[in-house]
């Protein structure tokens, strides 16, 4: 007997209060469910720079804190997360751009647009990423690994990396000594 | 077809196989063998009591290393309290703490510069087989695979009372040594050539570049002032 995976039943949630913001000034978002009670919304590679520009600036929302810039690998696609904090309303706003994967491989990257030229504090936080995750975001000012040596081959937070072996590491990596 | 090796000692004699592997000693080494055996217990006794350790510590096991230098457990009796900043003045490096890929080369660096006689001890579970960390991507797998070491001292991290056990273990062993088996078992030094991170170039290499192009703009500058 094979069992059919259940299939995932979206719940349609609401438009939250920073979606409805964006919505009103024209950018399309699509709410995820709450991660520790803070808004989720999934927002469009090409939308990204003027929604962060926006939230950044406006006296509404005010979210002039970047906490950090995370990738996350997923089966089918690579998310570029980024959280957002407000000290002045105490708010937070967690925006997720999802690249797809298709058919790529590990030499391969996903590309998307930085927001270092007009948020500096994501830069450093862009080249880990790119340098964990692999994610390439075009116009950084200095997009090189951050962690590792310079010489260091494909990202090691990816599904499909390969632990090296060499001289270094020759043990077997699946031995529970 | 198998043909039998034909190894060629430094005048260019043939050596028969089973001989190549044998060391032959010049007189120079035989002079150096019978002083050092007169020598090497004096020598020996007087280094073995100040083994000036290299201020090395990359995570928690610094922490035990900085303990066992103050004087609840007081390194000093031992005559190893100068922990010095530098590898040109320091004698020993207990590794102290995780040795991850981009820390080996400086790592190998650090004790290339040492001068001999110098000693390792691999403090730690990290530093002996890469500890919890074992399977990480980032994390050599013992230090042990990058140089050569004298004394395990496991723990996680280890008491101070173990890092003055493992001291005296190594005492013992410098007080055993011969300074002619040593000088035998050593290798050249070779200097150490600094690599532009971003290009992974010699530094050298980029330098003798940058000067040829700036040789060239000169001469064009100096062709245009004439003209």
């Amino acid at each position: 007997m094979t069992e059919k995976p259940a299939e995932k039943t979206e719940v349609k949630l609401e438009i939250g209060r920073f979606g409805k913001f964006l919505q009103d000034n024209g950018i399309k978002s699509k709410r995820q469910s709450d991660s520790n009670n803070v808004e989720t919304i999934v927002i469009d590679a090409k939308d990204l720079e003027p929604a962060m520009r926006l939230l950044k600036t406006s006296s509404e929302t005010t979210l002039n804190f970047l906490l950090c810039v995370s990738g996350v690998d997923y089966a089918d696609k690579i998310d570029s997360v980024y959280h957002l904090w407000s000290y002045e309303h105490n708010d937070a706003l967690v925006i997720k751009v999802e690249l797809p994967k298709n058919n790529m491989t590990n030499t391969q990257t996903p590309c998307m647009s930085s927001i270092s030229n007009f948020w500096p504090a994501a830069n450093w936080h862009e080249r880990e990423t790119y340098d964990l995750v692999g994610i390439r975001y075009l116009k950084h000012p200095y997009l090189r690994r951050i962690l590792n040596p310079w010489d260091w081959e494909g990202h090691p937070l990816r599904r499909d990396y390969k632990q090296l072996i060499d001289a270094l590491n020759d043990k077997n990596p699946h031995s529970f000594r | 077809m198998n043909e039998p090796l034909k190894i060629l000692n430094q005048s260019n004699e043939l050596v028969s196989p089973e001989l190549s592997d044998t060391v032959t000693l010049t007189t120079l080494d035989k002079a150096i063998d019978m002083l050092s055996t007169i020598v090497s217990p004096i020598a020996n006794l007087a280094r073995s009591n100040s083994v000036w350790p290299l201020t090395f510590g990359t995570s928690c096991c610094a922490i035990e290393m900085m303990c066992v230098g103050m004087s609840a457990f007081d390194i000093s009796r031992f005559g190893s309290e100068v922990f010095r900043a530098t590898p040109r003045q320091a004698d020993l490096i207990l590794t102290a703490g995780t040795i991850t890929r981009k820390m080996a080369s400086a790592l190998i660096t650090l004790y290339e510069q040492l001068p001999e006689p110098k000693y390792v001890i691999a403090m730690g579970a990290c530093t002996i087989t890469g500890g919890m960390f074992n399977d990480s991507y980032s994390v050599v797998q013992g230090v042990d695979r990058l140089i050569p070491v004298d004394v395990y001292l496991p723990g996680c991290p280890p008491r101070p009372e173990a890092i003055l056990d493992a001291l005296l273990k190594l005492q013992q062993k410098i007080r055993t040594e011969n300074y002619a088996k040593r000088r035998l078992k050593g290798y050249d030094q070779r200097p150490v050539r600094y690599v532009d991170y971003d290009s992974g170039r010699p530094m050298e290499d980029l330098l003798a570049m940058a000067m040829e192009e700036t040789k060239e703009v000169l001469t064009k500058q100096d062709n245009d002032n004439t003209k």
